[in-house]
């Protein structure tokens, strides 16, 4: 019975209250001895880094004391601790710059969410089953070390794989060393939106394999080409903020701002224009741009630099792209492009940005060189108001495996499950950190399918989800408020940023920290493995990275290594005290010049007659926040979906399709349908349908199972030609009316005029 | 009437006191069945909240409050028809006014719990209640819902002494003839009437007093429930319309119910000849006459809606003109006007079934009317954004067919214990008849008509 | 002479990222209602970002704007509760006291911008959600409304923090939680009865309007309006 209920009725029958005391089995556990000092009522701001999305963010998280019921040595008591109860932007760091977005507000609800794993698990039924039996750590660690050395007896650590989700800092140097150690495979980093082929481009043409750093606080102008960058992209908290300043930050003219894109995003909605403009076009459409700038000698071919002579054409003036010639191909009418063009020319500095849709075609990794073409003509590369790359802070622990380590992009999972079906037998043990390829790649990939023939699966996760389901052991990982974080974000500032976070509260349950985890097992296995990981434990490998620091310019100055250490925990890292950007190289030089392709898209127009366009959700990102209520109940800022998924499609689409809002729509490619309710809405073309990534969980919290439906899962393995990234914009679909249905929103209005502007 | 001697009448009106036919039972179980689950489902709404009811954001007052207002505007069939017919000396009420009357008392109670079942916690309800609490407030008197509170109980307490006063002679008079338990009981409510021209004349001074009083009194708790919705800032809502609309409203479900309650009593009490077409007719042109004025009403505020062209205004004038809610409000109109326009105009069809078939219509209508004031405008204020729609659940449907059962029930125990027609003004009728009083016109000609009968 | 606190909310800044409403649930204890009570339309949000949406593609624009209570100094919803529930602080704040609420919902009714949200079932946390509840804030039970307060702990708390450094409370200082999460800082809070707070000055901006000011409800946040861009080329 509820205590809730048990109240009730006892109010009911009119029983005393007194009884309760009796009743509430919250009363007869055993109470710890705090172990930390707090006065009750008065709240204490600890730093903290966001782990939510790759921008590492410095937080700050309001400590206040608590009653929480925790497990200590197997025993079930409560015990009086600090209990974070709001999480901030930290205002002295220089990602997040005291803000924070939705996403990272929500972080509190990773940790006290009810369907966390509390302790190690051993799988009892059939594999994604679910069935999990509770079994101690010793119990555990002798499983994952007895399966590790028995592959190291038979010289197959080859065979032990490792994916983890995009690891920086001591995380990366300790999984990587543990893996280098280990003889085994490198270890694969997994995430959806990894942004490979900008990262890509960017090395090509500048030099810098990151994405760049956007100042727009700066900025006059600004040409965005399908880039979320004040919702999902990049660094979001530090373009914001930005952002609000080129609007109305400064005196003078406030900066305008122009999103390309074929369906309004949530940055598209604050455009002052807004073009549509036919997908996997940017490329096109940036280069007819500088045509217009060189061919009207706004700018010179020159100023572009290598950028600029990686395009076939452009020392000749990028004859191809004359405005006229490529109107059709990109649907947008001359003039609008002529007249942006010197727009842009005429309010330096302006800036042009790429995201992760243009660069998820066939053509993505050309489309994002000539934006950064497109912005080197502008001149507004590594300058004020212009993109710069950060310089990224590695950690001089003198160890092997920090972060020069190569990045991945997803295609390494498809080609770890082309492996494992090739080869059955080539992994035998797969360790899995946080990353969950089983949702986040198309089920023509068969990553699941592979998985299943790997003999033992090891995760660290701290929710069963649809990877960790899988999983043979499951060796639960503190939260991130529990843990010892340190971070050094490529973008979002132009200072070097080392963040750095003691754990913000004591753990709830029996969970222990990855890295910490990992050290253990180097010390059992011994030998290199002990020897490349001599840390006795996370935080002293952290404190003697970060002692490198101290002698450097930056936020904190110290007389010794342990008050530089005390400093640093305090402000919740270490930043450079100028403003540095990395000196642009000559990036990759290429046999020839690059051309255009078309981009290719999978299924025939007239079968298919949509092109099927998959964005990150403002709220649940790409999926591993579709389990935090807040993330659910928050509307969606413009479809004002509530706790679901929606398919988005423009009125004559829908028209034409005798489709009504919320009905039940299936949506089909060539390798798979979904069903989802149909939400019908201006800002999209009448050719794409889009929907948002994040729903369509299968296994994943009492919150998010069952909800909605998956894009990714029906997308077709279309790559991106020159870096093999998943072209998840390639995919064309049919579309077919099945029923009536439901959608839940919070507007209730789509298209009403705006109040506001009514009653002016 | 004039063939029935005082004895005939005591015979015929006491008849239904004193026994039930298992019919009757039948139907007052089948109504206190009905009245049972309507309790139930207001006490799980108390035990797991107002969630249970189909009440949501931005509609926070639905099937409740329509109830609310269209039973306090029913009540005004009683009291205020029969303050009317008494000032006016109009003899051809006699047999009416206490059936009226009882109506507002059932209707005006039924009404008032309404304004606590809606409430999110009902048992705070007494914080409504002007008393030097240990809170250290009163309750805020720039709310209407307190002047509700006031104007309310002052009604029900005058309508309870308007219908109890004249019950005096007729209550005696049972009394006299009962024995045992009974006639201990009536003793208590007769308080002591002996039938003394002292106490006939202050009795006479009495409800002359109450039916001038009750009259405004009566008009104000209408006009007060209609600045509940007037008060506020709501489109449609706030209107200089609403006191006298809500009023006109009022009277015209009134006397629906009125005539409705009538055509049952006469055939199920087989009053057929007290109730007598004449009454039916009379009231029926009555009934004509509110329904022009309510036509009017509606006619005049909808002009001015839609002349006057505000936005916010215009959006909640088209979607009851056209949009989602256009059905349910030509429905409204057919029933408040298409229908019972030519029913009660054409002589021909102005019969006790006709005026019958009207009066359904009209209370039918009237619940719409209610229903279309409150929940259009609030699934429509001003932000599009934010607007809403409504559906009840089961809980409050079977509040409502609660309320509906009540109020029969009530009636039919009612009739059971008090004549249900005021004997002792029938019999003043009959003395009036024989000895013509030379002053007062109305009690010439239409004795003289009811005779024609 | 009492504080007077007040909001400004540029509609250019805006992006409608939502971190305000996640913020406002995580300091005032909002409690979610799940899927089924959402879709009935009792989600509370004391402050939502408005969207609507102008044109037909491609020419289509969208507009964004944050409602939240607008603290309003002639509030509809306050004369119309009969027990005093909402009540107008001396600091100029629509406050609501939870207990005096017997859950008529008439402050509802006549709010025009629809920002009072009622619990129409007790609020509950899957434990041990309920370890974030802030203790600064309490909790609602079942049958009573509930609304923006500006976050009213935050200001006691930096009221009683300079009266204690015996100083005056200084502009910027309090920021709800709304204000504190904003990226692109569109949203500013101050005190209005200071002519030299931030506040004050944006307020008195030529781009500043009142929601449904028409309305004489002298709503005490001010919306500043997008303006459109005229840059070089069109100037």
């Amino acid at each position: 019975m509820e205590r809730r209920d048990f109240l009730k009725i006892s109010a009911a029958t009119g029983a005393v209250a007194a009884l309760e005391g009796c009743g509430n089995p919250d009363h007869q556990l055993i109470r710890f001895v705090p172990e930390e000092d707090m006065l009750p009522g008065l709240a204490t701001w600890k730093p903290s880094i966001c782990t939510l999305c790759p921008a590492g963010c410095g937080m700050l998280v309001r400590v206040m004391q608590g009653e929480a019921e925790v497990v200590r040595n197997g025993q079930l008591g409560i015990l009086k601790m600090g209990l974070p109860k709001k999480l901030e932007g930290n205002p002295a760091h220089p990602i997040s710059h005291g803000r924070l977005c939705p996403r990272g507000q929500a972080g509190l609800q990773v940790t006290y969410h009810p369907d966390r794993i509390k302790t190690p698990l051993a799988r009892s039924g059939p594999r994604g089953s679910g069935q999990f039996q509770e079994i101690t750590w010793d119990e555990a660690m002798k499983q994952l070390l007895s399966h590790l050395t028995a592959l190291q007896t038979s010289n197959e650590q080859g065979k032990i794989g490792f994916l983890t989700s995009p690891l920086r800092g001591q995380r990366k140097t300790i999984v990587h060393g543990f893996a280098a150690a280990l003889k085994a495979a490198p270890p694969i980093e997994f995430a959806f939106l990894a942004s490979r082929t900008i990262q890509e481009a960017n090395a090509w043409s500048f030099g810098s394999d990151a994405l760049p750093t956007v100042d727009l606080s700066h900025s006059n102008y600004l040409i965005s080409f399908g880039a979320d960058f004040l919702g999902t992209w990049n660094s979001p908290v530090a373009q914001s903020v930005g952002y609000g300043h080129m609007r109305n930050g400064r005196t003078g003219q406030p900066g305008k701002f122009v999103q390309v894109e074929s369906r309004i995003s949530q940055t598209g909605a604050s455009a002052d224009e807004w073009i549509p403009s036919q997908p996997g076009m940017d490329g096109v459409f940036a280069l007819s741009l500088a045509h217009v700038i060189l061919s009207e000698k706004l700018g010179t071919a020159g100023a572009a630099g290598h950028a600029g002579a990686l395009i076939a054409g452009w020392s000749e003036g990028l004859p191809d792209y004359a405005p006229a010639a490529v109107e059709k191909q990109i649907g947008v009418p001359a003039a609008t492009i002529s007249r942006i063009a010197r727009e842009a020319a005429a309010n330096a500095p302006a800036v042009a940005l790429i995201g992760d849709g243009p660069a998820a075609h066939t053509n993505g990794f050309f489309n994002a060189l000539a934006v950064n073409a497109l912005n080197a003509v502008l001149g507004s590369v590594g300058k004020p108001g212009g993109i710069v790359f950060s310089p990224v802070w590695t950690s001089q622990s003198g160890k092997p495996g920090a972060a020069e380590g190569k990045k991945d992009g997803e295609s390494s999972v498809r080609t770890l499950a082309e492996q494992i079906h090739a080869t059955p037998d080539s992994v035998k043990v797969l360790l899995v950190d946080g990353a969950n390829p089983v949702f986040a790649t198309p089920m023509a990939w068969r990553v699941r399918e592979a998985f299943e023939k790997v003999p033992f699966i090891a995760s660290f996760g701290s929710f069963i989800d649809e990877t960790t389901v899988l999983a043979d052991l499951i060796l639960p990982d503190h939260s991130p408020l529990e843990s010892w974080l340190d971070d050094s974000p490529e973008s979002g500032s132009t200072k070097t940023v080392a963040s750095l976070a003691p754990p913000a509260m004591q753990p709830l349950h029996n969970t222990r920290s990855m890295p910490d985890v990992l050290l253990d097992l180097a010390h059992q296995l011994g030998g290199p493995v002990a020897a490349a990981l001599p840390w006795k434990t996370y935080d002293d490998a952290l404190k003697i990275a970060f002692s490198s620091l101290q002698k450097q310019k930056g936020s904190v100055s110290a007389t010794d290594a342990d008050d530089f250490w005390t400093k640093v925990k305090d402000q919740g890292g270490w930043w450079s005290a100028e403003d540095k950007s990395v000196s642009l190289a000559a990036g990759k030089i290429p046999a020839a010049a690059v051309k255009n392709t078309a981009p290719q898209f999978d299924g025939s127009p007239d079968q298919f007659p949509f092109h099927f366009l998959p964005f990150a959700s403002q709220l649940c990102y790409d999926g591993s926040l579709a389990h935090l209520p807040w993330m659910q109940e928050s509307p969606d800022p413009l479809s004002t979906v509530m706790w679901g998924t929606w398919v988005e499609m423009n009125p004559r689409t829908a028209e034409k399709l005798a489709i009504k809002q919320g009905d039940t729509i299936e949506v089909a490619s060539q390798h798979g349908s979904l069903r989802a309710p149909a939400l019908i809405a201006p800002g999209i073309a009448p050719d794409v349908i889009a929907m948002p990534i994040g729903q369509g969980h299968t296994n994943f919290t009492r919150y998010a199972s069952g909800r909605g439906a998956n894009p990714i899962s029906i997308l077709a393995p279309m790559v991106e030609s020159g870096t093999g990234s998943l072209a998840w914009a390639a995919t064309r679909v049919k579309i077919s009316h099945i029923s009536e249905g439901k959608i839940v929103m919070f507007g209730a209005s789509l298209t009403d005029a705006s109040p506001e502007l009514k009653h002016r | 009437m004039a063939q029935k001697t005082p004895e005939q009448i005591n015979e015929d009106l006491l008849r239904p006191l004193s026994g039930t036919s298992g019919r009757y039972l039948i139907v007052l179980a089948f109504l206190a069945g009905i009245v049972i689950a309507a309790l139930c489902s207001f006490f799980w709404q108390v035990y797991a909240g107002l969630g249970v009811s189909g009440l949501r954001s931005p509609v926070f007052w639905g099937f409740y409050i329509t109830n609310f207002v269209f039973w306090i505007g029913l009540s005004h069939a009683g009291t205020l028809i029969s303050a009317i017919l008494r000032l006016a000396n109009a003899t051809w009420r006699r047999p009416v006014t206490r059936c009226a009357e009882v109506i507002t008392v059932f209707a005006l109670s039924i009404g008032a719990t309404f304004p606590v079942i809606h409430l999110g916690r009902p048992w705070l309800a007494f914080w409504l209640f002007p008393y030097p609490s240990e809170r250290g407030i009163w309750p805020n008197i720039r709310s209407p819902l307190l002047w509700d509170f006031f104007a309310i109980n002052t009604y029900l307490i005058s309508s309870v002494t308007f219908l109890l006063l004249p019950m005096l002679p007729d209550l005696a008079l049972v009394r006299d003839r009962a024995a045992g338990w009974k006639k201990k009981v009536y003793s208590v409510l007769a308080l002591g009437w002996t039938g003394t021209p002292k106490q006939w004349n202050r009795l006479e001074r009495a409800m002359h007093i109450m039916a001038i009083a009750v009259i405004p009194v009566a008009v104000s708790v209408h006009s007060i429930v209609s600045w509940d919705f007037a008060m506020a800032p709501v489109p449609m809502w706030h209107s200089t319309i609403f006191a006298p609309y809500f009023v006109a409203g009022a009277i015209f479900s009134g006397i629906a119910a009125l005539i409705l309650a009538m055509a049952c009593l006469r055939k199920f009490l087989h009053l057929e000849e007290y109730l007598l077409p004449i009454h039916f007719e009379n009231l029926g042109k009555l009934l004509l006459v509110m329904s022009l004025l309510w036509f009017y009403f509606v006619f005049a505020e909808r002009l001015t809606a839609w002349y006057g062209n505000d936005p916010s205004e215009m959006t909640v004038f088209w979607v009851t003109q056209t949009g989602s809610f256009s059905p349910l409000f030509w429905l409204m109109v057919l029933c408040n006007f298409v229908i019972p326009f030519p029913l009660l105009a054409i002589k021909k069809t102005r019969t006790i079934l006709g005026t019958s078939i009207a009066s359904v219509t009209v209370v039918i209508g009237m619940w719409l009317e209610r229903y279309l004031i409150i929940v259009p405008s609030l699934s429509h204020k001003y932000l599009p954004y934010s607007w809403g729609t409504y559906r009840p659940t089961w809980v409050e449907l079977t509040i409502t067919a609660g309320t509906f059962a009540a109020m029969v029930m009530l009636y039919m125990i009612f009739s059971k214990l008090v004549p249900i027609i005021s004997i002792w003004e029938l019999k003043v009728g009959l003395r009036e008849e024989a000895h013509p009083a030379p002053a007062l016109a109305p009690s010439h000609t239409q004795p003289n008509e009811v005779g024609a009968d | 002479m009492a504080h007077q606190w007040g909001m400004v909310i540029d509609l250019d800044r805006c992006t409608g990222c939502a971190a305000c409403v996640v913020a406002c649930h995580a300091e005032n204890n909002i409690s979610t209602v799940g899927e089924d009570q959402a879709a009935r339309g009792r989600a509370k949000h004391w402050i939502r970002v408005e969207r609507y949406y102008e044109g037909e593609f491609p020419d289509v624009r969208v507009k964004f704007m944050p409602v939240l209570c607008q603290q309003c100094d002639a509030a509809p919803c306050e004369p119309v509760c009969p027990t005093f529930a909402s009540y107008h602080t001396i600091e100029g704040l629509n406050g609501q006291v939870y207990n005096r609420c017997i859950g008529t919902r008439y402050c509802a009714n006549a709010c025009p911008y629809n920002v009072r949200f009622f619990n129409f079932y007790n609020p509950e946390w899957d434990k041990p959600l309920n370890l974030q509840l802030n203790p600064d804030v309490s909790v609602r039970s079942v049958g009573i409304m509930e609304k923006c307060t500006f976050c009213v702990q935050r200001i006691k708390a930096s009221e009683i923090q300079a009266e204690a450094e015996k100083r005056a409370v200084k502009d910027g200082e309090i920021q709800p939680a709304c204000v504190q999460s904003c990226s692109p800082h569109a949203m500013v809070f101050g005190d209005l009865s200071d002519p030299q707070s931030e506040v004050s000055r944006l307020a008195r901006s030529s781009r500043g309007t009142k929601l449904l000011g028409e309305l004489g409800t002298q709503p005490k946040v001010t919306y500043l309006q997008r303006e459109s861009w005229h840059g070089a080329e069109n100037a």
